[in-house]
């Protein structure tokens, strides 16, 4: 059930047996097509090599980078076994999506491969399976929000291009949230769709018998007497003081 | 306001409760108050965060320790009873982190003075409570059974626990203390369920996700993962899902027309919150239950067991 469009594997592709195939280049993996080792026929999926490679260029800065902030604290304690990609929601979807691998890039400071599953990092779905089963609680998932805070740091630009509408929507979460104290489902909803511009669709079939069904009933209307916490105001100061004086990546930068 | 009494409890209704999913939440205080405890909501509660604060550092533990501050001054009460999923999971987190970091603690506590709402510091010394945890521990399956008039007898339900109810158990701590629910494969609301007549099917995607956090900026993924769930549940015999969650009803109750325009027929399941069932069986009416807010129309299988 892949959903990734862009990955078209040819039926005899080179190593297609390895999992993480995508991880491995081209001129790494060595297949024979019979080959003897020590007298045994050694045929099928077990001719395949990965030769070994070494990773040189540490950036030890970036991994004290994400080990200070509140969601990418643990990161020092991930040991590779890859427990999290095994139970991961999101990697039978997207094959390119492997929180393992991705804990690995930022663990050596490996921002040229990170650049390049940009637009897979955001897929999480916060499922917190792999923190569930991670024997070194890691935590993973909360692992996948530092990655979103390293990317949003190092590749502006491409997260301006590829990742512009999951942007915008947590920027409307964030507004909301810190805004009013409280979330507004129908407004979250309609701004949203209006923001990945599909503003027509909520006057389609499906999305206005939905809307006719809740002014019916009155839920409509008691989303409008939801209000504000009193003295939220407060809180609001304080939480925006705070984020301008961080001293971490989790600091506001507009 | 005044401090709780005996068998009362503060309550967190967060904000799709008391909005586009009221019917969770009458039934809920409907079904607790039959099994003897009123859950009185907390004045000026916020937003916990649902999930979109956690890269903002203390601020994602403030906002839902605001709530528990709320409870123990204007209530009296230490713990906090919510009935989202979301929302427990944020509580959860918070507590769970500020018990073992001082730095988070004091964090969050510096911005609790900078408010300057309340007298007292923060003391991560109460609980959050899931509501079906809550009822099970506090009331049992028994308070369940006993107070049962309309036993569902016939009615097949596929319980969907979805992802934080059970999940991470280094914050909920499932498995970890006795009177806590499975991680891997909960099972109270199926004791629930049973003990109020209705049958529990299996279906193998009890605590899958319904990919309800990116329902807005990935419909793909969380369709494809909600139309597994329906169908195997479908498959498996159920006429109905009960769900814990709102947000899981989000994802498979108002998204269910488009998942069947995309998916098919397979698809198409009534979904209903696990405290809409248990009201109906101690004898509330289907308008009191509110079935009628479910967009996937579970009052008509309903008629059709006669009930």
């Amino acid at each position: 059930m892949a959903l990734e469009k862009n990955e078209s594997r040819p039926v005899a592709e080179k190593g297609e047996h390895i999992i993480a195939r995508h991880l491995i280049d081209d001129d790494s993996i060595k297949e024979e097509k019979n080959l003897v080792i020590d007298g045994v026929d050694v045929s099928g999926r077990w001719n395949t090599f990965i030769l070994s490679r070494v990773d040189s260029e540490f950036d030890r800065s970036f991994f004290n980078e994400i080990k200070e902030t509140v969601v990418g604290s643990r990161i020092n304690r991930c040991w590779q076994c890859g427990m999290c990609t095994a139970s991961c929601t999101v990697t039978p979807l997207y094959r390119r999506f492997n929180p393992r691998a991705f804990i690995y890039m930022m663990q050596l400071g490996n921002l040229k491969e990170l650049k390049k599953y940009i637009d897979v990092a955001w897929r999480c779905v916060g499922c917190y399976k792999c923190s569930q089963r991670c024997p070194k609680q890691v935590n993973p998932a909360e692992m996948m929000e530092a990655l979103a805070l390293v990317v949003k740091k190092y590749f502006p630009e491409e997260v301006e291009t590829k990742l512009k509408l999951d942007e915008e929507v947590k920027k409307i979460y964030e507004d909301m949230i810190l805004g009013h104290g409280r979330l507004d489902l129908a407004k979250l909803h309609t701004s949203s769709m209006q923001k990945a511009g599909r503003a027509k669709e909520l006057l389609g079939r499906i999305e206005r018998d939905a809307i006719f069904k809740m002014a019916k009933d009155g839920r409509a209307f008691s989303i409008l007497k939801l209000g504000k916490p009193r003295g939220w105001g407060r809180s609001k100061d304080a939480i925006e003081n705070y984020l301008k004086n961080l001293k971490t990546i989790e600091r506001n930068t507009d | 306001m005044d401090k709780l009494k005996e068998n009362q409890a503060a309550y967190y209704p967060g904000c799709a409760l008391l909005t586009i999913d009221r019917a969770y939440n009458n039934s809920s205080k409907l079904v607790s108050k039959k099994m003897g405890i009123e859950l009185v909501e907390i004045p000026d509660y916020n937003c916990c965060g649902i999930g979109e604060m956690k890269s903002k550092g203390a601020v994602s533990m403030y906002m839902p320790l605001r709530n528990m501050m709320i409870a123990k001054d204007s209530l009296g009460s230490k713990d906090l009873v919510m009935a989202c999923s979301v929302c427990y999971h944020e509580f959860k987190r918070s507590i769970a982190r500020v018990r073992e970091n001082q730095n988070e603690l004091s964090a969050v506590n510096g911005l609790f003075k900078e408010t300057g709402e309340f007298k007292d510091e923060y003391a991560p010394d109460g609980e959050a409570r899931h509501i079906l945890e809550f009822l099970y521990n506090e009331k049992g399956v028994e308070a369940a059974k006993k107070n049962t008039v309309k036993p569902l007898k016939g009615l097949k339900v596929a319980p969907y626990y979805g992802c934080l109810y059970s999940r991470p158990s280094m914050y909920t701590f499932t498995d970890k203390k006795p009177q806590m629910d499975n991680s891997e494969r909960p099972y109270f609301m199926h004791d629930f369920l049973e003990a109020v007549g209705a049958e529990t099917v299996f279906y193998g995607n009890e605590v899958q996700c319904c990919g309800g956090r990116n329902v807005i900026q990935d419909e793909e993924t969380s369709f494809a993962l909600c139309s597994q769930t329906l169908s195997k549940a479908k498959k498996a015999g159920a006429d109905v899902i009960a769900l814990i969650c709102p947000k899981c009803a989000g994802a498979l109750d108002v998204n269910q027309p488009k998942i069947v325009e995309k998916f098919g027929q397979d698809s198409e399941l009534p979904i209903v919150y696990l405290t809409q069932l248990m009201a109906l069986a101690f004898g509330f009416s289907k308008k009191e239950a509110e079935f009628g807010d479910m967009i996937s129309e579970p009052l008509k299988i309903l008629k059709e067991k006669g009930f």
